[in-house]
This record gives C-alpha cells, sequence and structure tokens, in this order.
C-alpha cells in the first residue's frame, strides 16, 4: 500500500499524467458553469426561521432592502441649488430597472401631513425644484417638523440631506449603486455625496471578491513558484509542486459546481486556501530529493527512499488538515460546510498527486537536467547556518524555551478573553473604502443606514387600533430610542399621532395617543381620505390591523450593536407585558446578520474541539504513544493560543473569516510537529543515540520546514494590501500559522526531547548497513 | 400644364383630408363629451348605496360602504358630492362632501365624529387615491374632455357591444396618466374600458364597466372596476338603490349637514 501507488507511477509515468490531464479536462470543463451566489443571508439554511420570517415581513409590509444615498454639505444642505440637485437625481434614480420608485423615500417622494389655512393636506414634501432657499430651508422645517421624516430625510442641522432607494433584490445592489454614482456624477457640482447601506455593501463585497480571488490566488502562486525556484534552483522541478496545487483546485472547484453547489464568497476562497496546502507535501518531497539525489545519484532509488520516508508524515498531515477542514461540516452553516467538504477534497488530491504525479514527473526529467540539482549544497547555506542557530539555542536554552512556552500560554489565555465576538460586512471593507466613508458620514449625521423592524403580532383584527396598545408600543419606542446606536423609531403611533396634532391645529397637547379607539380609526381613515398613500401606511400596519412593524433605524450595524437594541427590547417586552396579547419579534438585514453570527460562533466552536478531539487520537496512534501524542498537539496548541490570544489583544473582532481559519489553523500547525517528531524517530533509528539524532534534526528536516515556512508564509505576504479586510485577515493568518507554529516546533520540540530523551530516543541497535542496501538495490 | 393639374388635385385632396381629420378630431371629442356626461351626469342628481372593495395584491380585501349623493349644478359643470360612511364600523358617520368646480380645486369637507369635528382638507391633487382605492378622486368625478386632446382610432366590437375606441392625450403634461384609451358604448355612450398609460408608455391602470343597468330609463354603470396592473391590485364599487331626479337642493351639500346627514336620503 504504502509503496504501490509511487511504484506504479514511477513505472508508468505516462499513465500517470494522462490521466491527470483528462481528469483534470473534464473537471476543467465544468468551471463554465460555475454560478455565482454573493448573498450573505445564504449563509443560514434556507429554511432557517428568523430568515423566513425577515422574508414573510417584508412580503406582508411591502418592504424593500434600501441602498442609502446622501449629500453633506457643511454649509448647508437646504439651498435652492442642492434641493433641486436632489430632485433632479431622484427623478432619474426612479427610472433604474430595479429601483422600486414609488417607495423611495426623498424630499420629492414622500408626502407631507400639514395643515395651512384651516385646510389639512397629506401631499408630496417636495413637489417641484424649489424656487428660492426660503423654500428649500422650509422643506427643512418641515422634515423637522415631521416625526415619521425627521432624521430620515435631513439631518436636523441641514447638513445633510438622504435618499433611500429600495431594490427589487438585494443582488441588484452593487449594479444599481453603480448608475446612482453615474447620475450622481452628472447632477454634482462637487459636494460630497455618499452611497451606503447593508445590501450594497454585502453585494458589492461579493463582486469585489471575486476581483480579490483572481488576483490573490494566482499572485500567491507566483510568490510560492518564485520562492521554491530560489530555494531549488531548478524549474522543471519546482513547477511540479505547482501543477499539483493548480490541479486541486480545478478538481476540487469542478465537483463543487458538479455537485450543483454554488460558489458562495466563502467557497471563493477555496483556490487562496489549496494552493499552499497543496503545495506543502510537494515542498517536504522536493527538499528531500534535493538533499538526497547528489548522495544516490539514482533518480527512481532517490524517489523511492524518499516517499518511503514521507509517506506515513505526509498521510498523516494531509489527514490532519482534511479532519480540520471536515469539522466545518458540522457547522450549521451551510456555505462553511461546503467551504470545509471541498477543500478537504481538494487537499485529498494535493496529496494523491504529490504521490503519484509529482514522482511520475520525476521520473521523466532527464538526469542532464538534475546533474547540479542538489549540487549548491545547503548544508552550508543561510538556511542551514539559521537551523544551526535553532540547534544551538535549543540546546543550550532548553529550560527557557519551556519556561518561555508556559508564559505565552499563561499571557495567551489573557488575550483568549479579550476576544471579542463581532461582525459587521460594511466592515469587511477597510477604512478609506468608499463604503466605509459614506457608512461613517452618514451615520455620523443622520439616524443611520441600517434598517431593522420590530414586528408585533396579534391574532386580533383591529387589535393595532387599541388605543392602549398603541401606547404600549409608542412607549417601546421611547425606550429603544435611548439606545445610543438607534437614530429613530417610525411606526403607525406616528402617523396617528401626527394626524391627530395636525388636524387640531397643531397643538402639541394633541400630539399623542387618542383615548378612543374609534378617533385612532377615523385618524387614520382621515390620513387615506385626505390623499395618503395607503401603500405608505400599509408599511406599518397589516390592512386587518393584527401586526404593526416599527421601522427601527440604527447608526451602527456591528452585530453587538444590533444586539444591544435587540435585548433592549426583549428586556423591556419581559418586564412590561402589553396590555393585550401580542407576540414581539425581529427582522431586517442586520439582524439576520447577528443571528447566523451567533450560529458560526457555535458551530465553529464544537467544530474546532471535534477536530482536535480527532487529530490527538490520530497522533496517539501515529506514534503509538499517548506521550507523544500529547507532545505532538503542543505546538499546535500554543500556535492557535498565541494567534487568538494576539487578536484579543489587538482588538480585532472575532468574525466570519476569523472563526472559519480556525480549522485552518489547526489543520496546519500539527504538520510540522508531525514531520518532526516521526522523522526525527527515522533519524533515530538510524543513529540509535540521541546524541547523533539531535544535531541530525536540524539539517534536513529543520531545512524542509523552514523552507515551507518561508515559502507559504512569503507567499501570503502580497494579501496584506487587499483591499478587502478578509483576505488581509487569511493572509494574515497563513503568514502568523507559519511563523509561529515553525518556531515553536523546531524550539519546543527538541526542549522536550532533551528533557525527556531517555523515554522518547532510548539508545538502541541500529541496521544502518541493512537500511543503506535496501536503498542501493533499489 | 399637366403638372399644374396635378398639384391642384393633390392640394384638394390635402385639403379634404384635413377637413375630415378636424373633423373626425371633433368628433373623438363629441364622444368623449357624451361619455362624461353618461358616466358622471346621469339626471340632475342621484343617490346610491356604494359597496367598495379594494383587494390588494395578496387578496386581502376592505370594503368600505358608503350613501352617495349627488347634484349637477350644471350639466357637464359644477357638482356637488355628499358621501356617508357605514363601513368599516368604526368610521361609521363619517361625512364627506366635495364641491366640484371643472377647471379649478375641488373645496372638500369632512367631519370626524369621535372628535366631532369638520375640517377642509386639501384637494390639490386629484390623482391621490380616493379613500384608499384603486380609484382616484377624479376617477371619481371625472377628468373634464376638453383638458385632453382626442382622436377617433377605430370603431371595433367589446365583447359583444359595438364601441368607439378613443385615444386621449393630455394638453398639459399630467401625472395621473401620458394616454387613455377609451372604449365607448356606441349606443348608451358609456366608457366600458379605459386604459391608462404611464409615461414610460407602459400600461397603469385599467378601468371596466362591468355590469349595466337600466335604472329608471338611465343606463347606468352599477358594477365598475379599476384595476392597477403594475401593483397587481385592483377595486371594485357596485351601485344599488340607486334613484335618479329626486329633487335634492343645494343646501343639503353644506358644512351644516356634514354633522346632521339629511335623513330622507339617508338611512
Amino acid at each position: 500500500m504504502k509503496r504501490f501507488f509511487t511504484e506504479f507511477a514511477i513505472n508508468h509515468p505516462w499513465t500517470v499524467i494522462v490521466s491527470v490531464v483528462l481528469i483534470t479536462a473534464f473537471f476543467a470543463a465544468q468551471l463554465p458553469n460555475i454560478k455565482i451566489d454573493t448573498d450573505p443571508e445564504n449563509m443560514l439554511e434556507a429554511d432557517e426561521p428568523v430568515r423566513l420570517f425577515d422574508h414573510e415581513v417584508k412580503e406582508t409590509f411591502s418592504i424593500y432592502d434600501f441602498i442609502a444615498v446622501g449629500v453633506v454639505d457643511e454649509k448647508g444642505a437646504f439651498t435652492k441649488q442642492q434641493l433641486t440637485d436632489v430632485y433632479n437625481i431622484i427623478d432619474e434614480v426612479a427610472d433604474i430597472d430595479g429601483v422600486i420608485a414609488d417607495d423611495i423615500l426623498a424630499p420629492s417622494m414622500v408626502d407631507d401631513i400639514k395643515q395651512t389655512d384651516g385646510i389639512l393636506t397629506v401631499k408630496t414634501l417636495l413637489d417641484e425644484a424649489p424656487e428660492n432657499d426660503q423654500q428649500a430651508q422650509y422643506i427643512l422645517s418641515r422634515i423637522k417638523e415631521n416625526p415619521i421624516l425627521r432624521g430620515k430625510l435631513a439631518s436636523d442641522d441641514g447638513k445633510a440631506i438622504a435618499m433611500f432607494i429600495p431594490i427589487e433584490s438585494k443582488n441588484m445592489s452593487h449594479r444599481i449603486a453603480g448608475e446612482i454614482q453615474e447620475i450622481i456624477d452628472r447632477h454634482s457640482r462637487g459636494e460630497e455625496y455618499f452611497i451606503a447601506g447593508l445590501p450594497v455593501a454585502e453585494d458589492s463585497f461579493g463582486t469585489e471578491m471575486f476581483k480579490q480571488m483572481a488576483i490573490s490566488a494566482p499572485l500567491a502562486g507566483i510568490i510560492i513558484l518564485l520562492l521554491m525556484l530560489m530555494f531549488f534552483r531548478n524549474l522543471k522541478i519546482v513547477i511540479a509542486p505547482m501543477i499539483v496545487a493548480v490541479v486541486s483546485v480545478i478538481w476540487a472547484m469542478g465537483l463543487l459546481i458538479l455537485t450543483g453547489n454554488t460558489v458562495h464568497i466563502m467557497s471563493s476562497m477555496i483556490p487562496i486556501f489549496l494552493i499552499p496546502i497543496a503545495v506543502l507535501n510537494s515542498i517536504h518531497i522536493i527538499s528531500e530529493f534535493h538533499d538526497r539525489y547528489q548522495k544516490y545519484k539514482h533518480k527512481k532509488s532517490t524517489i523511492k527512499a524518499t516517499i518511503g520516508d514521507l509517506f506515513i508524515p505526509m498521510l498523516f498531515t494531509s489527514v490532519t488538515t482534511i479532519v480540520g477542514f471536515v469539522s466545518l461540516a458540522l457547522t450549521p452553516i451551510p456555505p462553511v460546510r461546503v467551504f470545509g467538504v471541498f477543500v478537504a477534497f481538494g487537499i485529498f488530491v494535493a496529496w494523491f498527486l504529490s504521490i503519484t504525479f509529482n514522482p511520475a514527473y520525476a521520473v521523466l526529467i532527464s538526469d542532464k537536467s538534475l546533474r547540479k540539482f542538489g549540487k549548491a549544497d545547503d548544508e552550508h547555506g543561510p538556511l542551514s547556518r539559521l537551523m544551526h542557530v535553532f540547534r544551538n539555542f535549543s540546546a543550550r536554552h532548553y529550560k527557557g524555551i519551556l519556561f518561555g512556552s508556559a508564559v505565552v500560554v499563561v499571557v495567551a489565555a489573557i488575550g483568549l478573553s479579550l476576544i471579542e465576538v463581532n461582525d459587521n460586512p460594511v466592515k469587511w471593507f477597510k477604512r478609506d473604502h468608499p463604503l466605509r466613508i459614506a457608512d461613517v458620514k452618514l451615520n455620523q449625521h443622520l439616524a443611520g443606514t441600517y434598517m431593522n423592524y420590530l414586528v408585533f403580532e396579534s391574532d386580533e383584527p383591529d387589535a393595532m387600533k387599541n388605543p392602549e396598545t398603541l401606547r404600549y408600543i409608542e412607549q417601546m419606542q421611547r425606550h429603544l430610542e435611548k439606545n445610543r446606536i438607534v437614530g429613530s423609531t417610525t411606526g403607525l403611533t406616528d402617523i396617528v399621532k401626527k394626524v391627530r396634532y395636525e388636524l387640531f391645529d397643531a397643538d402639541p397637547a394633541m400630539n399623542a395617543i387618542p383615548d378612543n379607539q374609534d378617533e385612532v380609526a377615523q385618524n387614520l381613515f382621515l390620513f387615506e381620505i385626505s390623499g395618503g398613500n395607503p401603500d405608505d401606511l400599509f408599511k406599518f400596519v397589516t390592512q386587518d390591523y393584527d401586526k404593526v412593524n416599527v421601522w427601527v433605524q440604527m447608526r451602527e450595524g456591528d452585530n453587538n450593536s444590533v444586539m444591544s437594541v435587540v435585548k433592549d427590547a426583549e428586556t423591556y417586552f419581559a418586564e412590561n407585558p402589553p396590555p393585550t396579547e401580542m407576540s414581539m419579534h425581529w427582522a431586517g438585514l442586520p439582524y439576520v446578520n447577528v443571528v447566523w453570527q451567533e450560529k458560526m460562533v457555535g458551530g465553529m466552536r464544537s467544530a474546532l474541539l471535534s477536530s482536535f478531539a480527532v487529530v490527538f487520537i490520530m497522533m496517539v496512534f501515529l506514534f503509538r504513544s499517548p506521550l507523544l501524542g500529547l507532545i505532538s498537539m503542543l505546538p499546535l496548541s500554543i500556535t492557535i493560543m498565541a494567534i487568538y490570544g494576539a487578536i484579543g489583544y489587538i482588538g480585532k473582532p472575532y468574525d466570519m473569516p476569523v472563526a472559519v481559519l480556525s480549522s485552518l489553523t489547526l489543520g496546519l500547525s500539527i504538520d510540522f510537529a508531525i514531520h518532526f517528531i516521526k522523522r526525527s524517530k527515522y533519524i533515530h533509528e538510524k543513529t540509535g543515540d540521541f546524541k547523533q539524532t539531535f544535531p541530525e534534526m536540524f539539517e534536513g528536516l529543520a531545512r524542509a520546514i523552514s523552507r515551507n515556512v518561508l515559502v507559504i508564509a512569503i507567499g501570503f505576504v502580497p494579501m496584506f494590501f487587499s483591499s478587502l479586510v478578509p483576505y488581509i485577515t487569511v493572509g494574515s493568518f497563513f503568514f502568523a500559522i507559519m511563523m509561529v507554529s515553525g518556531a515553536v516546533t523546531m524550539l519546543l520540540l527538541p526542549a522536550i526531547f532533551i528533557v525527556s530523551q531517555k523515554r522518547l530516543f532510548p539508545a538502541m541497535q541500529v541496521a544502518t548497513a541493512e537500511t543503506k542496501k535496501e536503498v542501493v538495490n533499489e | 400644364m399637366k403638372i399644374h393639374r396635378v398639384l391642384t388635385v393633390f392640394a384638394v385632396v390635402l385639403m379634404i383630408m384635413a377637413v375630415n381629420g378636424k373633423a373626425q378630431d371633433n368628433q373623438a371629442e363629441e364622444l368623449m363629451k357624451k361619455a362624461h356626461l353618461a358616466l358622471f351626469y346621469a339626471g340632475d342628481d342621484g343617490a346610491a348605496e356604494v359597496t367598495m372593495k379594494i383587494v390588494n395584491s395578496k387578496g386581502k380585501e376592505r370594503l368600505r360602504e358608503f350613501t352617495m349623493l349627488r347634484l349637477d349644478i350644471a350639466e357637464g359643470g359644477k357638482q356637488d358630492y355628499y358621501t356617508y360612511f357605514k363601513q368599516p364600523h368604526d368610521v361609521s358617520r363619517l361625512t364627506f362632501m366635495v364641491h366640484k368646480i371643472p377647471f379649478e380645486t375641488d373645496n372638500r369637507w369632512l367631519y370626524v365624529p369621535a372628535v366631532d369635528l369638520v375640517k377642509r382638507i386639501s384637494a390639490d391633487d386629484k390623482n391621490s387615491s380616493f379613500v384608499g382605492s384603486d380609484f382616484t378622486y377624479e376617477d371619481v368625478s371625472g377628468r373634464h374632455w376638453s383638458e385632453d386632446n382626442h382622436t377617433l382610432l377605430r370603431e371595433d366590437k367589446l365583447g359583444d357591444r359595438d364601441v368607439y375606441v378613443v385615444e386621449s392625450i393630455p394638453k398639459e403634461e399630467y401625472k395621473g396618466f401620458a394616454r387613455k384609451v377609451t372604449f365607448i358604448d356606441k349606443e348608451y355612450f358609456l366608457p366600458l374600458r379605459e386604459e391608462y398609460y404611464d409615461k414610460k408608455g407602459e400600461l397603469e391602470r385599467i378601468f371596466t364597466a362591468e355590469k349595466i343597468e337600466n335604472i329608471e330609463g338611465i343606463p347606468t354603470a352599477t358594477l365598475r372596476r379599476m384595476e392597477n396592473v403594475q401593483k397587481n391590485q385592483y377595486t371594485t364599487v357596485e351601485f344599488t338603490s340607486i334613484d335618479y331626479n329626486i329633487g335634492m337642493m343645494e343646501d343639503i351639500f353644506t358644512e351644516r349637514y356634514l354633522k346632521n346627514p339629511p335623513r330622507e336620503f339617508i338611512k
């Protein structure tokens, strides 16, 4: 078994290569059928109650997701010129395909309820462009007078005007935002316009992500290739791992598409994860081949000896990484499951290719082109010297290393406790991205770009005309408005009060919910009969008056902020039971995000714990020793603690990418420990004496590990400069995992070996001659 | 010489065509006037019980019942309307009065029984919804025929009825519609169907006279339907207990009667 595949590949190289080419062609043919899905809502199952309820609310109250557009002018935005621009912009925006023109919230689209000379009017706030600045200022005063519009359409200081553009479907928002920008550019005379809102952020992120994908993955590939070329100085050889990486990406993506899965934001990251992992095994093989070729001078036997020594470590490193990713299948988040399973499949492909394709490929390389391979002997190169520094340091300061590790664990544990779980798709963009700037600006001036809905439901028709019920909801609104991030709440209560106030000649005493249910009903009827659009009314209440919908506008979309408002409502509801029986539920995009985040955090925790357990059992089995199994888990545990502890100290929120990366951290950090322990044992079998084993560990083995560290870590450095935060996160993680787990492995493990050398590396008889003979005979 | 004669003939033909065209336009406007009078000015006055059903895109129904009184001050000119609401229950006794003045802003009053208050309400926008239905105020009281240019498109059949098909385009830019096509019954001159197109040229609303009955010798559309095809919702209005020429006096249509409905007409 161990040798079968490699033997076959060496003896039938063309069969292997042709098969790989054919299968790759088959999977590549699937790629054009790619179906892209950039909707973060799909992080939840299609039948997830929160999601269904959100859709139901939007359907019941005919609500659409909004794109927020705003203009800020520090000298005051309510001028004839500015308001005319806004008027003309909206006129054109209304015609964009996919915009629900009737539901646009903008000065020229909303109704104002007012009374002039004793006549009650419900009519468009700004029905034609203003003739002078006074008229523009009058519009501002009307907005401030109207609790339904205040803060939504203008800031009280008049420096900002906002427009909310409802769209048919979220995944049109990137395109529509682009068209809006175009219209703005034609009308703007240099003022600052901003486009914001969760749908745009989410949809634009999806679009930009795929662009980043097309740059980041190939770029990382090229840098990895160049680094390998630097180490091994033979293009023909180092191209092989790249082929393995690309082929495993094509197989994984091809199978994903073939099985009918959509390529979600998560699965678009598959190539960037697979390329480095796929290269890892190949680097070990080449590294070993490189160090041995000049000794054996025989291609086939070098290959066999190399694979023979590496088969078990490579198998286990691959399986542990697979376990890390397969554990993602335990999360309740469908795209994360798909991501985990197909990365795992890709890793399996890469492993299989590295023991079949790599040897077959190597056999076909002419001996001539290998003549110098490995000749520039690394034993005195800079990498070697660095490894000798590690050797001497760990030999001399092993106690210090053990103590230092303990300190790291304690310090990291404190960092872990500081981790704050939080996410906001808008913050997936860097601070200087136009969407982030828009988010800050609009939320600073206005009532907020994050729209949530608090829905009260009763079984009784007309229940929501009950004055007591309305007063209860009004108190809830006032309670929520105390929360710093709530910019405004709007409900049926506000319409009833506003109509009553205007009916009684703007008498402040009448700005309240009436005591009589018929009066409530008649106020609402008055709204409709005086020209109010019934569609506006039914965004806040059902036609049966059994459900009301309070719009809760928030200035922040961070899950924690949204959650604080959700909790405020729940606490109030629990402490102050409603006067009549009714239920209360939340809907809206920001709220949906909160729910999937909570699911993800819980899901990732169990995924990480279960894969940790599985890997530990595998290690005990691999090393046939619970003690060694335990020791092998140390570098990965310390790496995870150090990295996540650092996240706690830095104050970076534990968001979706950070959560998903925990499985990668686990799967990758164990690798070096496996190679280090397993191959140290092999070395010891040959030397039989720890005094000889110890320095030998810092030769070929350490060089292979450090080559891996450098190739992968440096390969991801360009991702630090990505415009998308999750890409920076992924890049930083790869970098950190490689550096930390590499360093920990090569410092801590030797230190432990020294301390317990008698138990782990007992002196033994060795059959050196036999081993040598076996190799030469082949 | 020959050319001269040809030109003369050509000029004459053109003149005949122009006169003919003008005559056709006059005929179209005449048809629209007749249709307008038949639908909105039947008799000198009228009273009816009205049931209005507003059905939204999800099939949810809202019901309104009211008594409607109408008095024509001048045929094709000023009219007074009085509406007394019975259903929904919580707005019963609410009354609503309109003094319609063609080419000018109407006057509208409302009596709110819960607070015993009469209020003037604005009538700036004739295109706003009439009590939350798919009918606008103007659909209820009519748009004067002279505000649009009319063209007789063709004579046709609608179901088993012979109709004139007239196209109307507002003389001044108008929010209500950019183009309207009316199917006028050749016998009764009632509009059987109206199609309203928006400024993008897309069909927005369809009016249909679903049921025509002869009431006291006057053909009357007793079941009317307005569908908003873009919003996928519709409203039906059914007229019962219709009575024409009952001798209503103008003083009924004053603020005083808003609070105290005239019992002889409202049960």
